[in-house]
């Protein structure tokens, strides 16, 4: 989310210059392509490929982060696995391979989502939006809430603000953690107002101003930089030398 | 009213009496024209951000991933749904709401990409059962039971999906199912801390 990608905003420097469309696009191929394989070679390709990519996108400071996050979760799954191979035995007869590749699948997700996360800007996503065919009915809603998002984060920010002079010195997240209904009182419910308050303003606006599921929102054709060419080739030629791989070691 | 509007174009057939071709009428399904009004498809689509960015910064806050927090974060949820459900209570609301917030997601985070698809039909399997029930139209305390049912299956879902990450290493789905459990507990609570504040704002005259 922007909350995210404003903290590492700065961060993002050696951009590819990619379209959305082509991140999108990449991401989508990645997931499945890491969901349909199961040879530790061709998941071993796609992991090293989307790597590069990854870096090339990225600073290391919020790779490194991300990865330190990942590796906790991992070794929370993997303690918990063996406590569980106490009691059932059948699981322990795996082979340590095998252990990895859910990890490397993960990996690969979390390579290609980084640079999509972490550099895509809200008003790009909106030019993409009005581009792509999607249906009014659903082009509406999220072309209004994207634009809509920053004023959002600001209310949010003031929300944050007011809770912390009204609870000085109490609002850290343990304070939180312990008066879960406290924190819904003084910090959700002021949000929903200002939620449905917004969503009439935005409502009216949108009314008074023509706006229907049959507008059309513009944007432009798709263009294709060379860059883009380029990062799709490179995918296309990494996924069929990752299935031959795995077709190979299959042999 | 809202054909008065659509009318003007393009789609102008019914005007002048002829019957709307085939092509019209589906370009007019696929467009939703008299599905939603205008204002319904904005608050549709500020709660669905909302619920993304206010369960964004509880995580933020809460420090990441423990059971307080996701359990606080699908109650943040669940709530809003049942606001917005409150505030729109229509048959596909809650479908649209699951599909605007799903692709937000989708385009900023990349996240949910394999189960989007899957939990859209589960969503809109749910609101035919809610119809065959009775409508929101008609019945709108049918909303909860919409959430329980649809929540639930979406959580079938991901653990479907689950296993298929893990299919070398099936013991790993018990985190999934951990995780999974604690949001659904959090849904549950949501819900009851949702129906009081529906009670507020109707109070405060907020929604109708």
């Amino acid at each position: 989310m922007p909350g995210l990608s404003r903290k590492f905003r700065s961060s993002a420097t050696n951009r590819l210059n990619l379209a959305p469309e082509t991140r999108l696009l990449l991401t989508f191929l990645a997931s499945l392509f890491s969901l349909i394989f199961s040879s530790g070679l061709s998941l071993g390709i796609l992991a090293l490929v989307s790597a590069v990519y990854m870096l090339l996108e990225v600073r290391p400071k919020a790779v490194i982060i991300v990865y330190l996050a990942f590796a906790v979760m991992a070794a929370i799954a993997l303690s918990c696995l063996k406590i569980i191979s106490l009691f059932v035995p059948v699981m322990r007869e795996q082979p340590l391979s095998a252990a990895f590749l859910p990890f490397v699948r993960m990996s690969i997700s979390l390579n290609v989502i980084l640079p999509l996360a972490l550099n895509s800007k809200l008003s790009e996503l909106a030019n993409t939006l009005g581009r792509l065919k999607f249906p009014g009915i659903i082009k509406l809603p999220l072309i209004i809430t994207i634009r809509f998002i920053p004023t959002f984060f600001n209310d949010l920010q003031l929300l944050r603000e007011a809770v912390a002079i009204r609870f000085r010195g109490l609002s850290g997240p343990l304070f939180w953690l312990r008066h879960p209904l406290l924190l819904w009182r003084v910090f959700f419910m002021p949000l929903v107002v200002r939620l449905i308050r917004s969503a009439d303003d935005l409502a009216i606006a949108a009314e008074l101003k023509g706006l229907s599921a049959s507008t059309d929102f513009g944007g432009g054709k798709i263009l294709l930089a060379n860059s883009d060419k380029i990062a799709l080739c490179l995918t296309t030629i990494s996924i069929s030398m990752a299935y031959m791989a795995g077709q190979l070691s299959a042999l | 009213m809202n054909s008065d509007i659509t009318t003007s174009d393009g789609s102008g057939a019914q005007v002048s009496g002829a019957k709307p071709s085939l092509k019209n009428r589906l370009s007019a399904l696929l467009d939703g024209r008299g599905l939603f009004k205008t204002h319904e498809l904005v608050t549709i689509g500020l709660f669905a951000a909302g619920s993304r960015a206010a369960s964004l910064t509880v995580a933020l806050v809460g420090g990441g991933m423990n059971p307080v927090t996701m359990i606080i974060r699908s109650a943040v949820h669940s709530a809003l749904l049942l606001v917005l459900l409150a505030k729109v209570p229509r048959t596909g609301a809650l479908t649209m709401a699951t599909l605007v917030g799903g692709l937000l997601s989708f385009f900023l985070l990349g996240q949910a990409m394999m189960t989007l698809p899957m939990v859209i039909i589960v969503t809109a399997l749910t609101e035919v059962f809610i119809k065959v029930l009775g409508g929101l139209e008609r019945r709108p305390n049918l909303g909860i039971l919409a959430i329980i049912i649809s929540e639930l299956l979406t959580r079938v879902i991901n653990i479907a999906l689950g296993l298929v990450t893990f299919r070398e290493q099936p013991g790993l789905i018990i985190m999934v199912a951990f995780i999974s459990a604690f949001s659904y507990l959090g849904i549950i609570l949501g819900l009851f801390g949702g129906k009081k504040m529906i009670k507020e704002l109707r109070h405060a005259g907020l929604i109708a």
